[in-house]
C-alpha cells in the first residue's frame, strides 16, 4: 500500500509546524510529495462584521495580513522540506477550515491527511470544535493526527 | 486558548471612574500594565482609539470591545472593566456602556485574537453572561464567570 501524495493541514500557529515536520520525515522515508495547506476561515471574519465587533475597512486589513502570515508560514515549511529533498506545493484557500481541506483532499488524490492534536484543535466551542471534529470525519482517505511534539522534534532531526 | 488564559483578575477594573470612551480604555488598558505584556502603553490606548475611528466597539447590549492589532503588546492581552453609571460609547443602539473589554494583539498573533474575539463576542451575546459580569463582585469572580462560561 503506497502512500505518496500526503496533505498537511496548517492551523497556522508555531506549534502547526509539528504535523508538517512529521509529514515531511514520512514522505522523505516513503518518496512521496507533500502539500501544505493553510485556510484563511472566513468564517470567523464574516462573523464579527455581524457582530459589529469589527467593520469592513478592518477585515480587509486583515484578510491581507492573514495571506501574507500564511504565505510566510507556508513558505518556512517549503524550506523545511527542501532541506530534507521533500517535494512541497503550497496552497492558500479561505473559507470553511474543513471544507477547504477536504475538497484539497479530494482534488489532489491524496491518501493522507496529516493534522495537528485535535486538543489543540477542539479548544474552544462552536468556533472550532466543528472544524476539528469535521476535518477529521470527513477526509476522504486515512488521517494522521500528530502529537508529541518532543518526539516529532526528534524524529525531524534524525532524517 | 481560551479568554479565561488570559483575563487576570488584576486585569479587570470593577468599578470604572471613566466617563468617557477614551477614559475607560485608558483605566482598562492601566490594569493591562501589570501582566508585563503592554510595551508601550500611551501607543497602545492610541491605536485601540485609532481603531475607534473607523467605527465605535459599542456593539449593543451595554457592551463594548475596543480593540487592535499593535506592536504595543508583546502577544495577547485582554483587560475587562465594569461602569456603574455607563460610557457613552456611541453605540449602535445608543444606549450607554456598562461592560468594556479592551483588548490587543502583536500582529504576529493576529488568527489566534480574531478567535478569541469571536468567542468573546458569542459569550457577551447570552445575557445570564452578562448579568453575571454585572453581578461579579470581584476580578477573580470575573475569570471564574469565563471559566464557567467556557468550559
Amino acid at each position: 500500500m503506497a502512500i505518496s501524495n500526503i496533505v498537511v493541514a496548517l492551523a497556522g500557529g508555531p506549534k502547526s509546524a509539528l504535523p508538517a515536520k512529521y509529514a515531511i520525515g514520512l514522505a522523505k522515508k516513503l518518496k512521496a510529495k507533500i502539500t501544505v495547506v493553510h485556510v484563511i476561515n472566513e468564517k470567523i471574519i464574516h462573523d464579527l462584521i455581524k457582530a459589529r465587533v469589527v467593520v469592513e475597512a478592518e477585515a480587509r486589513n486583515y484578510y491581507r495580513d492573514l495571506e501574507d502570515q500564511g504565505w510566510a508560514f507556508m513558505k518556512k515549511i517549503k524550506k523545511l522540506a527542501e532541506s530534507k529533498d521533500v517535494s512541497c506545493d503550497m496552497v492558500l484557500l479561505k473559507g470553511v477550515v474543513h471544507e477547504q481541506i477536504v475538497g484539497k483532499v479530494k482534488e489532489s488524490g491524496a491518501d493522507l491527511l496529516v493534522m495537528g492534536q485535535l486538543k489543540e484543535i477542539l479548544s474552544m466551542k462552536e468556533v472550532y470544535i466543528e472544524e476539528g471534529e469535521r476535518l477529521f470525519w470527513e477526509a476522504p482517505c486515512p488521517v494522521l493526527v500528530v502529537k508529541n511534539d518532543d518526539m516529532v522534534e526528534a524524529l525531524f532531526k534524525e532524517q | 486558548m481560551r479568554i479565561s488564559d488570559y483575563l487576570k483578575k488584576e486585569n479587570c477594573v470593577m468599578n470604572l471612574r471613566a466617563i468617557s470612551k477614551e477614559e475607560a480604555v485608558r483605566e482598562v488598558a492601566g490594569a493591562l500594565v501589570s501582566v508585563g505584556k503592554v510595551k508601550d502603553e500611551e501607543r497602545f490606548v492610541q491605536d485601540v482609539l485609532e481603531r475607534e475611528k473607523l467605527g465605535s466597539t459599542g456593539i449593543g447590549l451595554k457592551v463594548a470591545i475596543p480593540h487592535a492589532p499593535t506592536d504595543a503588546v508583546n502577544g495577547f492581552v485582554i483587560g475587562f472593566g465594569r461602569s456603574e453609571l455607563g460610557i457613552d460609547f456611541q453605540a449602535i443602539d445608543d444606549e450607554k456602556v456598562h461592560l468594556v473589554f479592551v483588548m490587543g494583539t502583536n500582529p504576529e498573533e493576529l488568527s489566534l485574537y480574531l478567535k478569541l474575539l469571536s468567542e468573546l463576542s458569542r459569550l457577551l451575546r447570552k445575557s445570564d453572561f452578562r448579568e453575571a459580569l454585572q453581578k461579579a463582585t470581584s476580578g477573580e469572580e470575573v475569570v471564574d464567570i469565563f471559566k464557567k462560561f467556557e468550559a
